[in-house]
């Protein structure tokens, strides 16, 4: 079966200013369908920008990103709009839109996708309610907690039926208490609902909830860890 | 996304800046609502003055002057010609024996001292033949109070226009029918200068026509017959001679207007009414295009204002593109969210700027009016008792709201593509 994401030689080097950033020097990864990886290491370890890669949010400099068996560096702009339509974001500063309810926010993800206005509501409550937030969707960002917040967040990531749900540092802006019951949430819906999972975070405590974990140092992966 | 949801999209994003929407639009509003007022209010001018030349000046009609000068380009309008050439009273029989020609009536007018009871003004006092006169303006050269005599050559009558007698047009009538009334002529070129007093009465009153013409009945004219001005004046020169046409076809008009300038050896002028009412007409396209102009620097300034909000609002906005973008969202689609902001913020600012730009029309008339209100009399002295009724036509109200989302949407046009090209990683991190 082809992995869902597989990456090859992955290399990445920005610009910052005029000297050149060596973020990514050759990532070999693979990643197969109902996984759960943590991806750990510390910050400026190129786990951020690896994880852009994967969510074709950028492209690499050298090497192949694949996502379903298709090279991203081949794909133009079009192509990469739809394909981030199928991979499910969740960031750590949550990223909803503040003028919009909890049920709006997830409901802007599937007008994305040209779903009908009727279904959009149906399918938003019933993901809200996925995610525990049934008696709180008409609230806006400010009036959640953290934890809430990142809980719309992850119901506007599964919206669309994403191949994958990509997580940079998921709970790495709420506290330690909501932070498990968040992971406990992204655990149920991998090993339940089979979604796969793609998880950064610096907190070796959260990462070893994962099926499997790589860990980064300066733009490698050092060592991969089945838990 | 589909069009409805990007248009309410855009909807929510104004509405969380309602005041900075707001500014935005009253640029718009202005610049909208400026280009309508003197729009309308310089239509509505021109159609009063075409109407009121068109009574005062039938379409079938035709005047000629001494002179080789043609009118609005020089040679003018009864200014003694370049070679000295004047038209003769007698003319009229020329004229008349020329094809396409109804009738023709010959004009000798002079500024003179009119006395009525104790009031001394200056007048325009008009030597014509009444009969013939009133052929050509049947409509204007009637009496209000009185009877004009057809043939009262021997007898010591006026006729006089409204504000001969009300000269404020108010009600205050000085005179009335039979009142005698004094025509004071100073012959400044005799030697010694002399004064010579012609007492008459007046026989009829025209009734108020309200318009100015060229040879056409004025409210403010005082008309004897011809013989006897050409006594006063002791003259034989005509200063007009207005010639009705059998029809007013263009052919005929043209044809009859060659036809007397072959008559003098293209010694005098031949302007038809549509002729001045066509340079009038072009003379006011001018006017307008200019204060549309003016009118449309504000605008312009009002879109400099648009873009500068967009481009703050894009920054603002850079992290919500990022979202918008790592969610799936086409740059074609972020580019049409920016517009359809412009959009909205055009239209709502068209308009509105429609409607106060009209309102502003009319309190603008109004005022021109008088009304008896901010300038009471003065007013309608000055105006000569005009009144401009604003004329909002289609196109303009259309143009006007299509002008101010064009306007907006062009000014969008770079802030929605810079938007549409960020890329999602930069987005994303922006702070």
């Amino acid at each position: 079966m082809t992995p869902i994401v597989e990456a090859v030689n992955l290399k990445k080097t920005y610009m910052l200013g005029k000297v050149p950033v060596e973020a990514l020097r050759g990532v070999n990864l693979k990643v197969e369908s109902g996984d759960f990886l943590a991806i750990l290491g510390p910050s400026g370890s190129g786990k951020s920008t690896l994880l852009n890669l994967i969510g074709a949010l950028d492209k690499p400099t050298e090497g192949k990103m694949m996502i379903e068996g298709v090279d991203i560096s081949t794909l133009n702009d079009n192509q990469l709009t739809d394909l981030r339509r199928r991979v499910g974001f969740v960031f750590q500063f949550f990223n909803l839109i503040p003028r919009f309810s909890a049920k709006e926010n997830v409901e802007l993800s599937l007008s994305i996708a040209d779903m009908s206005r009727s279904d959009r509501k149906k399918r938003a409550e019933s993901l809200l309610e996925t995610v525990g937030l049934k008696e709180r969707m008409n609230h806006k960002p400010a009036e959640l907690s953290g934890g809430e917040q990142q809980r719309v967040a992850i119901a506007r990531a599964l919206a669309n039926n994403p191949r994958f749900l990509l997580m940079d540092e998921p709970t790495g802006n709420i506290d330690s208490k909501t932070a498990n019951e968040i992971l406990r949430l992204i655990k149920g819906l991998n090993e339940e609902k089979g979604v796969t999972a793609i998880m950064v975070t610096h907190d070796q405590r959260l990462a070893t909830q994962s099926k499997k974990t790589v860990l980064m140092l300066d733009g490698l992966i050092v060592q991969e860890t089945v838990n | 996304m589909k069009a409805r949801d990007i248009l309410s999209y855009s909807f929510s994003a104004i509405r969380l800046r309602k005041l900075r929407a707001g500014l935005t639009t009253l640029g718009v509003v202005i610049g909208i609502a400026a280009i309508v007022a003197l729009l309308s209010i310089s239509q509505g001018l021109q159609a009063t003055i075409t109407s009121q030349l068109e009574r005062g000046f039938a379409t079938d009609t035709l005047i000629v002057t001494a002179g080789s000068g043609s009118f609005g380009m020089g040679g003018g309008f009864g200014g003694g010609g370049d070679s000295g050439f004047k038209l003769l009273v007698s003319d009229t029989q020329i004229i008349n024996n020329l094809p396409n020609v109804d009738t023709s009536v010959a004009i000798v007018e002079k500024l003179v001292n009119v006395t009525i009871g104790s009031t001394n003004r200056i007048s325009t006092v008009v030597g014509v033949n009444f009969t013939e006169y009133y052929n050509i303006y049947s409509d204007t050269f009637k009496a209000d109070t009185g009877t004009i005599p057809l043939n009262p050559e021997n007898d010591s009558i006026a006729v006089v226009g409204r504000r001969v007698i009300d000269p404020r047009l108010n009600g205050t009538v000085i005179a009335d029918v039979n009142d005698p009334i004094d025509i004071i002529w100073i012959n400044a070129t005799a030697r010694p200068p002399t004064t010579i007093t012609l007492h008459r009465n007046i026989t009829a009153i025209l009734k108020q026509i309200g318009s100015f013409g060229v040879g056409g009945p004025s409210d403010s004219n005082v008309y004897i017959p011809i013989t006897q001005a050409q006594t006063l004046f002791n003259t034989n020169e005509s200063d007009m001679i207005i010639v009705k046409l059998k029809s007013s076809d263009q052919t005929v008009i043209d044809n009859a207007t060659k036809a007397i300038k072959d008559a003098f050896s293209g010694e005098v002028s031949v302007i038809s009414a549509t002729a001045i009412l066509g340079i009038i007409s072009s003379i006011f396209s001018i006017i307008e295009l200019f204060l549309g102009g003016i009118a449309a620097i504000s605008l312009i300034v009002a879109g400099v204002g648009i873009m500068n909000i967009m481009i703050v609002s894009l920054m603002e906005r850079t992290r919500e593109i990022g979202i918008l973008k790592a969610l799936g969202t086409k740059g074609r689609t972020v580019l049409l969210i920016f517009l359809c902001e412009a959009v909205i913020i055009g239209l709502m600012g068209g308009t509105i700027g429609v409607a106060l730009g009209w309102v502003l029309a009319n309190i603008v008339a109004v005022v021109f009016r008088g009304g008896g209100v901010f300038m009471g009399n003065q007013a309608n002295a000055g105006t000569g008792g005009m009144t401009i009724t604003p004329i909002l036509t289609p196109p303009v109200f259309l143009g006007a709201v299509a002008f101010g989302v064009g306007v907006s949407v062009v000014f969008a046009l770079y802030p929605a593509w810079r938007a549409s090209k960020l890329r999602p990683v930069d987005a994303l991190r922006y702070e």
